[in-house]
């Protein structure tokens, strides 16, 4: 499957542990809307990717920021 | 709009396989690659999902151009003397052309990617080079060694060669440098040493 570059958001967060991991997984498998969604743990960015025809970078971050979790989006 | 960019790409891949070399998998970051390739750690996540998956592409890239370059002009059914010497001079030549490419598939082969990167990259290869030595076998044209044997044999005299080569000095710091005359008289004994 290709991607089209212009549905990958990237965001700086502050997830950094498994449990965060899991709870960012609740939020983000929930929606339709995310096609995919990855987080590198071992960066210092905990930079998570997520790949979406539909959602804005806005919206991610207010998500994130409703459970919790500090997201900036990185460009 | 961003663009995937595939000049840059190269580029990336490049740099990466020069940082995995001279600083080793540990001091290997997706921000330093991004810092020394020129672009933003956004762009490097857009080509790759993250570490893990970077290493693995640069890996099995680094395994399928080593497996084309190697069956070059080869056939697993040639006489075992002339695939063999088919083998020592496209290994050579790949060596002697990538030889950072080398170091760094050495380093991800043993890093905790290095099953998913070989299984990946040399697919079918090994197949044809298990298939070349039961046939020259069957035709007695091989002896029947275990495969450590044959290997550390058929093999390992050109990987020291190489070795030599990419260090520019030989056994108590002798200048050394790879030729094809050398070469060839180093196969010339194992041929020797692995015929009936």
């Amino acid at each position: 499957m290709t991607i089209d570059v212009s549905n990958i958001l990237i965001f700086k967060t502050n997830i950094q542990t498994e449990f965060d991991k899991l709870r960012l997984k609740y939020v983000l498998d929930a929606s339709h809307k995310v096609l995919k969604w990855s987080i590198d743990m071992e960066d210092v960015d905990h930079v998570l990717r997520i790949v979406s025809d539909s959602l804005t970078p806005d919206q991610i971050i207010s998500v994130l920021d409703y459970v919790g979790f500090e997201c900036a989006e990185l460009d | 709009m961003r663009t995937r960019d595939s000049k840059k790409e190269a580029l990336v891949i490049r740099e990466a396989i020069e940082m995995l070399v001279r600083d080793g998998f540990q001091g290997f970051s997706m921000n330093k690659l991004a810092q020394a390739s020129g672009i933003s750690v956004a762009t490097l996540y857009i080509y790759y999902r993250d570490k893990d998956d970077l290493i693995k592409k640069i890996g099995t890239d680094i395994g399928r151009k080593f497996m084309e370059k190697t069956l070059q002009g080869f056939d697993s059914k040639m006489h075992f003397a002339e695939g063999l010497k088919k083998q020592w001079e496209n290994r050579a030549a790949f060596a002697l052309k990538y030889p950072r490419e080398i170091a760094c598939y050495e380093i991800l082969r043993h890093s905790n990617h290095g099953e998913v990167i070989t299984d990946e990259s040399l697919k079918g290869f090994k197949e044809t080079m298990s298939v070349f030595t039961h046939n020259a076998i069957k035709n007695k044209e091989l002896i029947s060694v275990p495969v450590e044997v044959f290997w550390s044999i058929a093999y390992g005299p050109l990987y020291t060669l190489l070795r030599f080569h990419e260090e520019g000095k030989s056994i108590g710091g002798r200048p050394f440098k790879f030729s094809k005359k050398i070469m060839e008289e180093t196969f010339r004994l194992v041929l020797k040493s692995l015929t009936p």
